[in-house]
């Protein structure tokens, strides 16, 4: 079945495990991966992507995205660097992935999305909800491998 | 003297009024408002002794306005405040004050030593010792109408966001709704998800609401810096568009100071009543809880707690709101020690955050919160300001604690009957 919007996207994952969530999720977070310039979030994707990874290897890498989640927010009253802005939601993409509360991909979804939106304000375009569009096609070959 | 400085002394001696000179008159030195400053207790340095940060100001009240001290002022029996001496001061005025409220409060002879500390920032900013941070704030307020340079294509842009998100249209510039929402720069950078919390809880609520293209940011970083010029154009935004979009009712965020600024001091500073009314968002959702328009399912397992924002317990008196409405989704909640209107601040409240060079102490201030976190052994931490929320996060960060830190209006709205 085709992703063809978000009704049929919720639909799809919530009817995922958390593991496969997981696994979704990381490669809507691989999708914006370009965007963050925290080399760790790359560290935490690929731990993502691993169907064989431990609790405790997880809970590093939650570790990991959660200081770099951290370490990226706007600070109230700095002046905001929306390119900046997207690599802290990349990263709070990357956390979502690894929570162990159910919605880690819905979650890591919109994150990502978040975070190309934040790309092209700083391009001066605003959102046309591209990222949307490619997470349907990630949901859409996710669900047939 | 110099220009600046001159400038200075005189805004000092502008500001200082009659609770002013009581004030002073009335300090029985007894030390009780150092054991209410979390810069206090947590670096036992005598320096950040709130009335201590008040020196300046306590010694231009006594050279221009007591007898004794006009004497020695002419008889050049006097110190006079210097250039250096404010420059001195700038870390006890800004820095290591949050504006929090603690030490009024505990204060047993009433003095309102906030109220105290913002007219020092008057002084402050006109001598040129506000912090560069605060500065940078101030200047992009005025400029672009957001202390972090958020324009009106950035708001337009993260509103479609979450209308593509939940899926709920989100109103723009609605003559006759009858709410009229602002954000904080915080919420439209950082928290977008305060945005479609609100568009599903609205929804719910069957009420009419909308932004404003020409004052969507709550924030006033006049106030926080001390600049009243400043922070009565940043009101005057906010009144403007409400009035023009004629709104009954204007909701500041999740955010402290902007409360404070808007509900407590904006009429003072524009010299008028507003023909509207102001609510803190808790304020609203608890109405609507009374009115039965605020329908939640399921509870939240973890075991909460709430960090109740100075501005708002202390200054504002909002405090069993919050309770009433994490009743509604909390299944073990529990207070911290201290929790209302004694509760300890962040340590990044009123422009502390924006100062980079206070961050080493600010993290040392942390430990109190960290304290009183473990005491409850909460395993998640829920509040209602974008910056506390971020600070909070900063020193659980640094302490290496695990606890998310998570906004009530999200919560809520996480927990809104389906369907409705």
């Amino acid at each position: 079945m085709a992703i063809t919007d978000d009704g049929d996207f919720k639909q799809a994952v919530d009817d995922l495990s958390r593991a496969a969530q997981r696994l979704l999720a990381a490669r809507f977070v691989e999708n914006v991966l370009e965007l963050g310039k925290d080399a760790r979030l790359k560290g935490v994707v690929n731990a993502a992507k691993r169907s064989d990874i431990t609790e405790d290897e997880l809970a590093l890498a939650f570790q990991s995205a959660k200081a770099a989640s951290v370490d990226s927010y706007t600070q109230c009253g700095h002046q905001c660097d929306w390119d900046s802005q997207a690599g802290h939601f990349v990263a709070q993409a990357a956390l979502a992935c690894l929570k162990p509360e159910p919605g880690a991909a819905w979650e890591a979804a919109t994150h990502a999305r978040m975070a190309r939106t934040c790309a092209s304000i700083a391009g001066g375009s605003g959102t046309d909800n591209s990222e949307a569009l490619a997470q349907y096609r990630i949901v859409t070959e996710f669900l047939k491998s | 003297m110099s220009a600046s400085l001159e400038k200075g002394i005189n805004a000092l001696k502008e500001v200082i009024d009659a609770p002013i000179a009581s004030y002073f008159n009335s300090c029985v030195h007894c030390g009780l408002c150092a054991e209410a400053c979390l810069f206090y207790t947590e670096t036992d340095d005598p320096q950040y002794t709130p009335i201590h940060k008040l020196e300046p100001l306590r010694r231009v009240y006594r050279q221009e306005y007591t007898l004794l001290g006009r004497l020695a002022k002419l008889l050049g029996l006097s110190k006079p405040v210097t250039d250096a001496e404010l420059a001195e001061w700038k870390p006890l005025v800004y820095d290591s004050c949050t504006l929090c409220g603690r030490c009024s409060l505990v204060c047993p002879v009433g003095n309102d030593i906030v109220y105290m500390v913002r007219k020092l920032r008057e002084g402050m900013a006109v001598a040129g010792h506000a912090p560069d941070g605060l500065v940078g704030a101030s200047t992009r307020s005025v400029e672009t109408g957001s202390p972090m340079g958020v324009k009106l294509p950035a708001v337009q842009a993260q509103m479609r966001h979450v209308q593509a998100e939940t899926g709920i249209e989100i109103p723009l510039d609605v003559e006759g709704a009858e709410y009229l929402v602002l954000m904080s720069s915080m919420e439209i950078i950082n928290f977008p998800e305060y945005l479609g919390a609100i568009a599903r809880i609205m929804k719910q609520a069957g009420k009419t609401w909308t932004l404003c293209s020409t004052g969507f940011e709550a924030t006033n970083s006049g106030i926080q810096i001390g600049v009243s010029d400043i922070a009565k154009v940043l009101v005057q935004r906010i009144v403007d568009g409400a009035e023009k979009l004629k709104v009954e009712t204007v909701i500041s965020p999740e955010c402290g100071h902007a409360y404070t600024a808007l509900r407590w001091e904006g009429p003072n500073l524009i010299g008028r009543p507003y023909t509207f009314q102001v609510l803190h968002i808790l304020e609203v959702l608890d109405g609507f809880r009374e009115q039965g328009l605020l329908r939640t399912s399921g509870l939240e397992q973890a075991k909460l707690t709430f960090h109740d924002p100075c501005q708002l317990v202390r200054r504002g008196g909002v405090f069993e709101q919050p309770r009433r409405l994490l009743k509604m989704v909390a299944k073990d909640f529990v207070e911290m020690n201290d929790a209302g209107k004694m509760n300890w601040c962040c340590g990044g409240g009123d422009g502390v955050s924006a100062i980079e060079e206070a961050e080493p102490l600010r993290l040392q201030a942390f430990q109190v919160k960290k304290r009183q976190l473990e005491a409850s052994g909460a395993q998640t931490l829920v509040t209602a300001c974008a910056n506390c929320r971020i600070v909070l996060e900063e020193g659980l960060e640094h302490y290496q604690m695990n606890i998310p830190v998570v906004g009530l209006t999200e919560t809520l709205a996480e927990h809104l009957v389906q369907g409705e």
